[in-house]
């Protein structure tokens, strides 16, 4: 069953009216119920799902500001390489097509990520970017490198090496991974 | 593993609840990923999907280092009512089970992991853990997701981090959550200011049942909102905050519970108690109600004791798709509250044997 109010959403929340002492069900969905009776819904059910956050944020914005959204909707028609994905389609549906769209529509993204996130900027673990193998490379050559300087008695050398390779080893152990 | 194991198995290990902790359900983490240079889910195409599908069944199956023994199962071979048990168990999420593309989940034979393929994004690594063990679950989680890193090529930036469907879940694509019993926050009506204060620190709500049922049996699921601009520890670390201030809470409700209203409370509970051994029809919401009753009662000692563990087992035994298989045929709402209630006298008195054996192990407190 669809929204009775937008005929978009899928009603899931029914709300019974007595007129003329007649019982009267309508079936809303979230968004439009929460218009409606909005001391009611403080407390959402789904974490913020994008597109209410959106639909909600463009309704209850002053007219000016939402004005301004939509002429720079309008007028960026810049549609993503990859998926072909336009910025207006995003904020209608909620979701990205592809990893590329974080690229084509950066420019909107910190505004929208900053009422939704703590941040625009990820601090959490890093993907590791050089494979397990490449590190495993790194770490033949500095032993190698190691041994030399043992050798030559360049005991500074050596302890500097020596410190690299556990680092790096402790970069295997943990798959590579490193906390910003 | 057959498919069978999963849907029979009513109490998997992560609801056994070792700890027997009479607030704190269970743990849950979930990391959202997905692969570089492949479209999302919302926009790829069936070869697309199947690419990933394979890309997954490689980095799970073909490896000799492999440590996971998972069991693949793609959705479509599933029916419906099978599928309906996996959400239950919240082994795959409702959105998976109506999937019209191709998608699956792998499993392991003890359920605390499963990944789901091809949901609202490409990869979805889930830990389940009993009682209260979030950075535990979370280090399990990682490593899966560690060990797929080494295999697959993750859609990544270092600027936004995990790249995923949903701008909700960029940067950490990490959502923890903690599932709680506070039936008396919820008898004192505190939970609503509770939540409201809960929304405000960046924390989310809900039921166990899914949406909208945050009141059915007083649990509630407690997670992060927050996945940008935050480490995955400090998400962790004030999930757990909040968790252990909302069980103080509990833990004092209930106290004053005990020291205002003694006997209301042990008739209220009693006669949950009674409704659950004698209804011949039990509605989902009454049935729940009755089970959080008995929780807190046998919480409380006013209640003959009746292991955490078999009552997670009823709160999952009471949903709709067990109850169908229980009986093996699908049913009419109302045939299922005639069963649902003839299902819970079943459990209730095997309990009851099983105490009046002796057997105190695994049944009983």
């Amino acid at each position: 069953m669809i929204c009775g109010h937008c005929k978009q959403r899928p009603a899931n929340v029914t709300v019974t009216q007595i007129q003329n002492e007649q019982k009267v069900e309508r079936h809303y969905c979230e968004i439009c119920a929460a218009q409606f009776h909005p001391f009611q819904f403080e407390a959402s059910n789904e974490p913020v799902s994008i597109h209410q956050f959106i639909s909600n944020w463009l309704n209850f914005l002053p007219a000016s500001t939402t004005k301004e959204i939509k002429q720079a909707t309008e007028k960026k028609t810049t549609n993503c390489p990859t998926c072909g994905l336009t910025y207006r389609q995003f904020l209608k549906q909620g979701k990205f097509g592809c990893e590329n769209c974080y690229e084509t529509f950066s420019g909107q993204l910190p505004q929208l990520l900053e009422r939704i996130q703590a941040g625009t900027k990820h601090v959490g673990f890093k993907e590791q970017t050089i494979s397990i193998e490449k590190i495993k490379y790194q770490i033949e050559t500095l032993r190698e490198q190691l041994q030399r300087a043992i050798l030559a008695e360049h005991f500074e050398d050596a302890a500097k090496f020596r410190d690299e390779i556990r680092l790096l080893e402790s970069k295997v152990n943990l798959g590579g991974e490193e906390q910003s | 593993m057959n498919i069978e194991h999963f849907l029979t198995n009513a109490n998997p290990s992560w609801m056994r609840n070792e700890d027997d902790s009479d607030i704190v359900i269970s743990t849950r983490i979930r990391l959202a990923r997905n692969i570089a240079r492949t479209r999302f889910p919302n926009s790829f195409t069936e070869e697309e999907a199947q690419g990933i599908e394979d890309e997954l069944m490689n980095a799970l199956f073909s490896h000799e280092k492999n440590p996971y023994h998972f069991s693949h199962f793609p959705i479509k071979d599933l029916p419906q009512l099978q599928r309906q048990i996996l959400v239950e168990k919240h082994l795959i999420s409702p959105n998976l089970a109506n999937r019209k593309k191709i998608g699956s989940v792998f499993l392991t034979e003890d359920e605390s992991f499963s990944i789901m393929v091809n949901e609202e994004d490409h990869i979805r690594i889930q830990c389940l853990a009993c009682g209260m063990h979030i950075e535990d679950a979370f280090e399990k989680a990682r490593k899966i997701d560690r060990y797929l890193s080494q295999h697959i090529t993750y859609a990544y930036q270092e600027r936004f981090g995990y790249l995923t469907s949903c701008p909700t879940n960029v940067g950490t694509g990490l959502r923890a959550s903690v599932m709680l019993h506070l039936p008396a926050l919820t008898f004192t009506k505190q939970m609503n200011a509770l939540i409201q204060m809960m929304t405000r620190l960046g924390m989310v709500v809900r039921g166990i049942y899914g949406e909208g049922s945050e009141n059915l049996g007083s649990v509630y699921q407690i997670s992060n909102q927050i996945t940008l601009g935050k480490s995955e520890l400090d998400i962790l670390q004030e999930l757990r905050d909040v968790v252990e201030q909302v069980i103080k809470k509990e833990q004092s409700a209930r106290k004053a519970l005990l020291i205002r209203a003694p006997s209301t409370l042990e008739d209220r509970l009693s006669r949950s108690l009674g409704t659950l051994k004698y209804a011949k029809i039990l509605s989902s919401e009454e049935a729940a109600s009755c089970l959080s009753n008995i929780r807190l009662g046998v919480s409380l000692g006013l209640l003959e004791p009746i292991s955490q563990s078999r009552l997670n087992e009823c709160m999952l035994l009471i949903q709709p798709g067990f109850i169908q298989q229980y009986v093996g045929t699908t049913l009419q709402p109302a045939e299922r509250d005639m069963y649902r209630a003839k299902l819970l006298q079943d459990k209730l008195r095997q309990q009851d044997e099983s105490f009046n054996n002796g057997e105190k192990g695994e049944d009983s407190i």
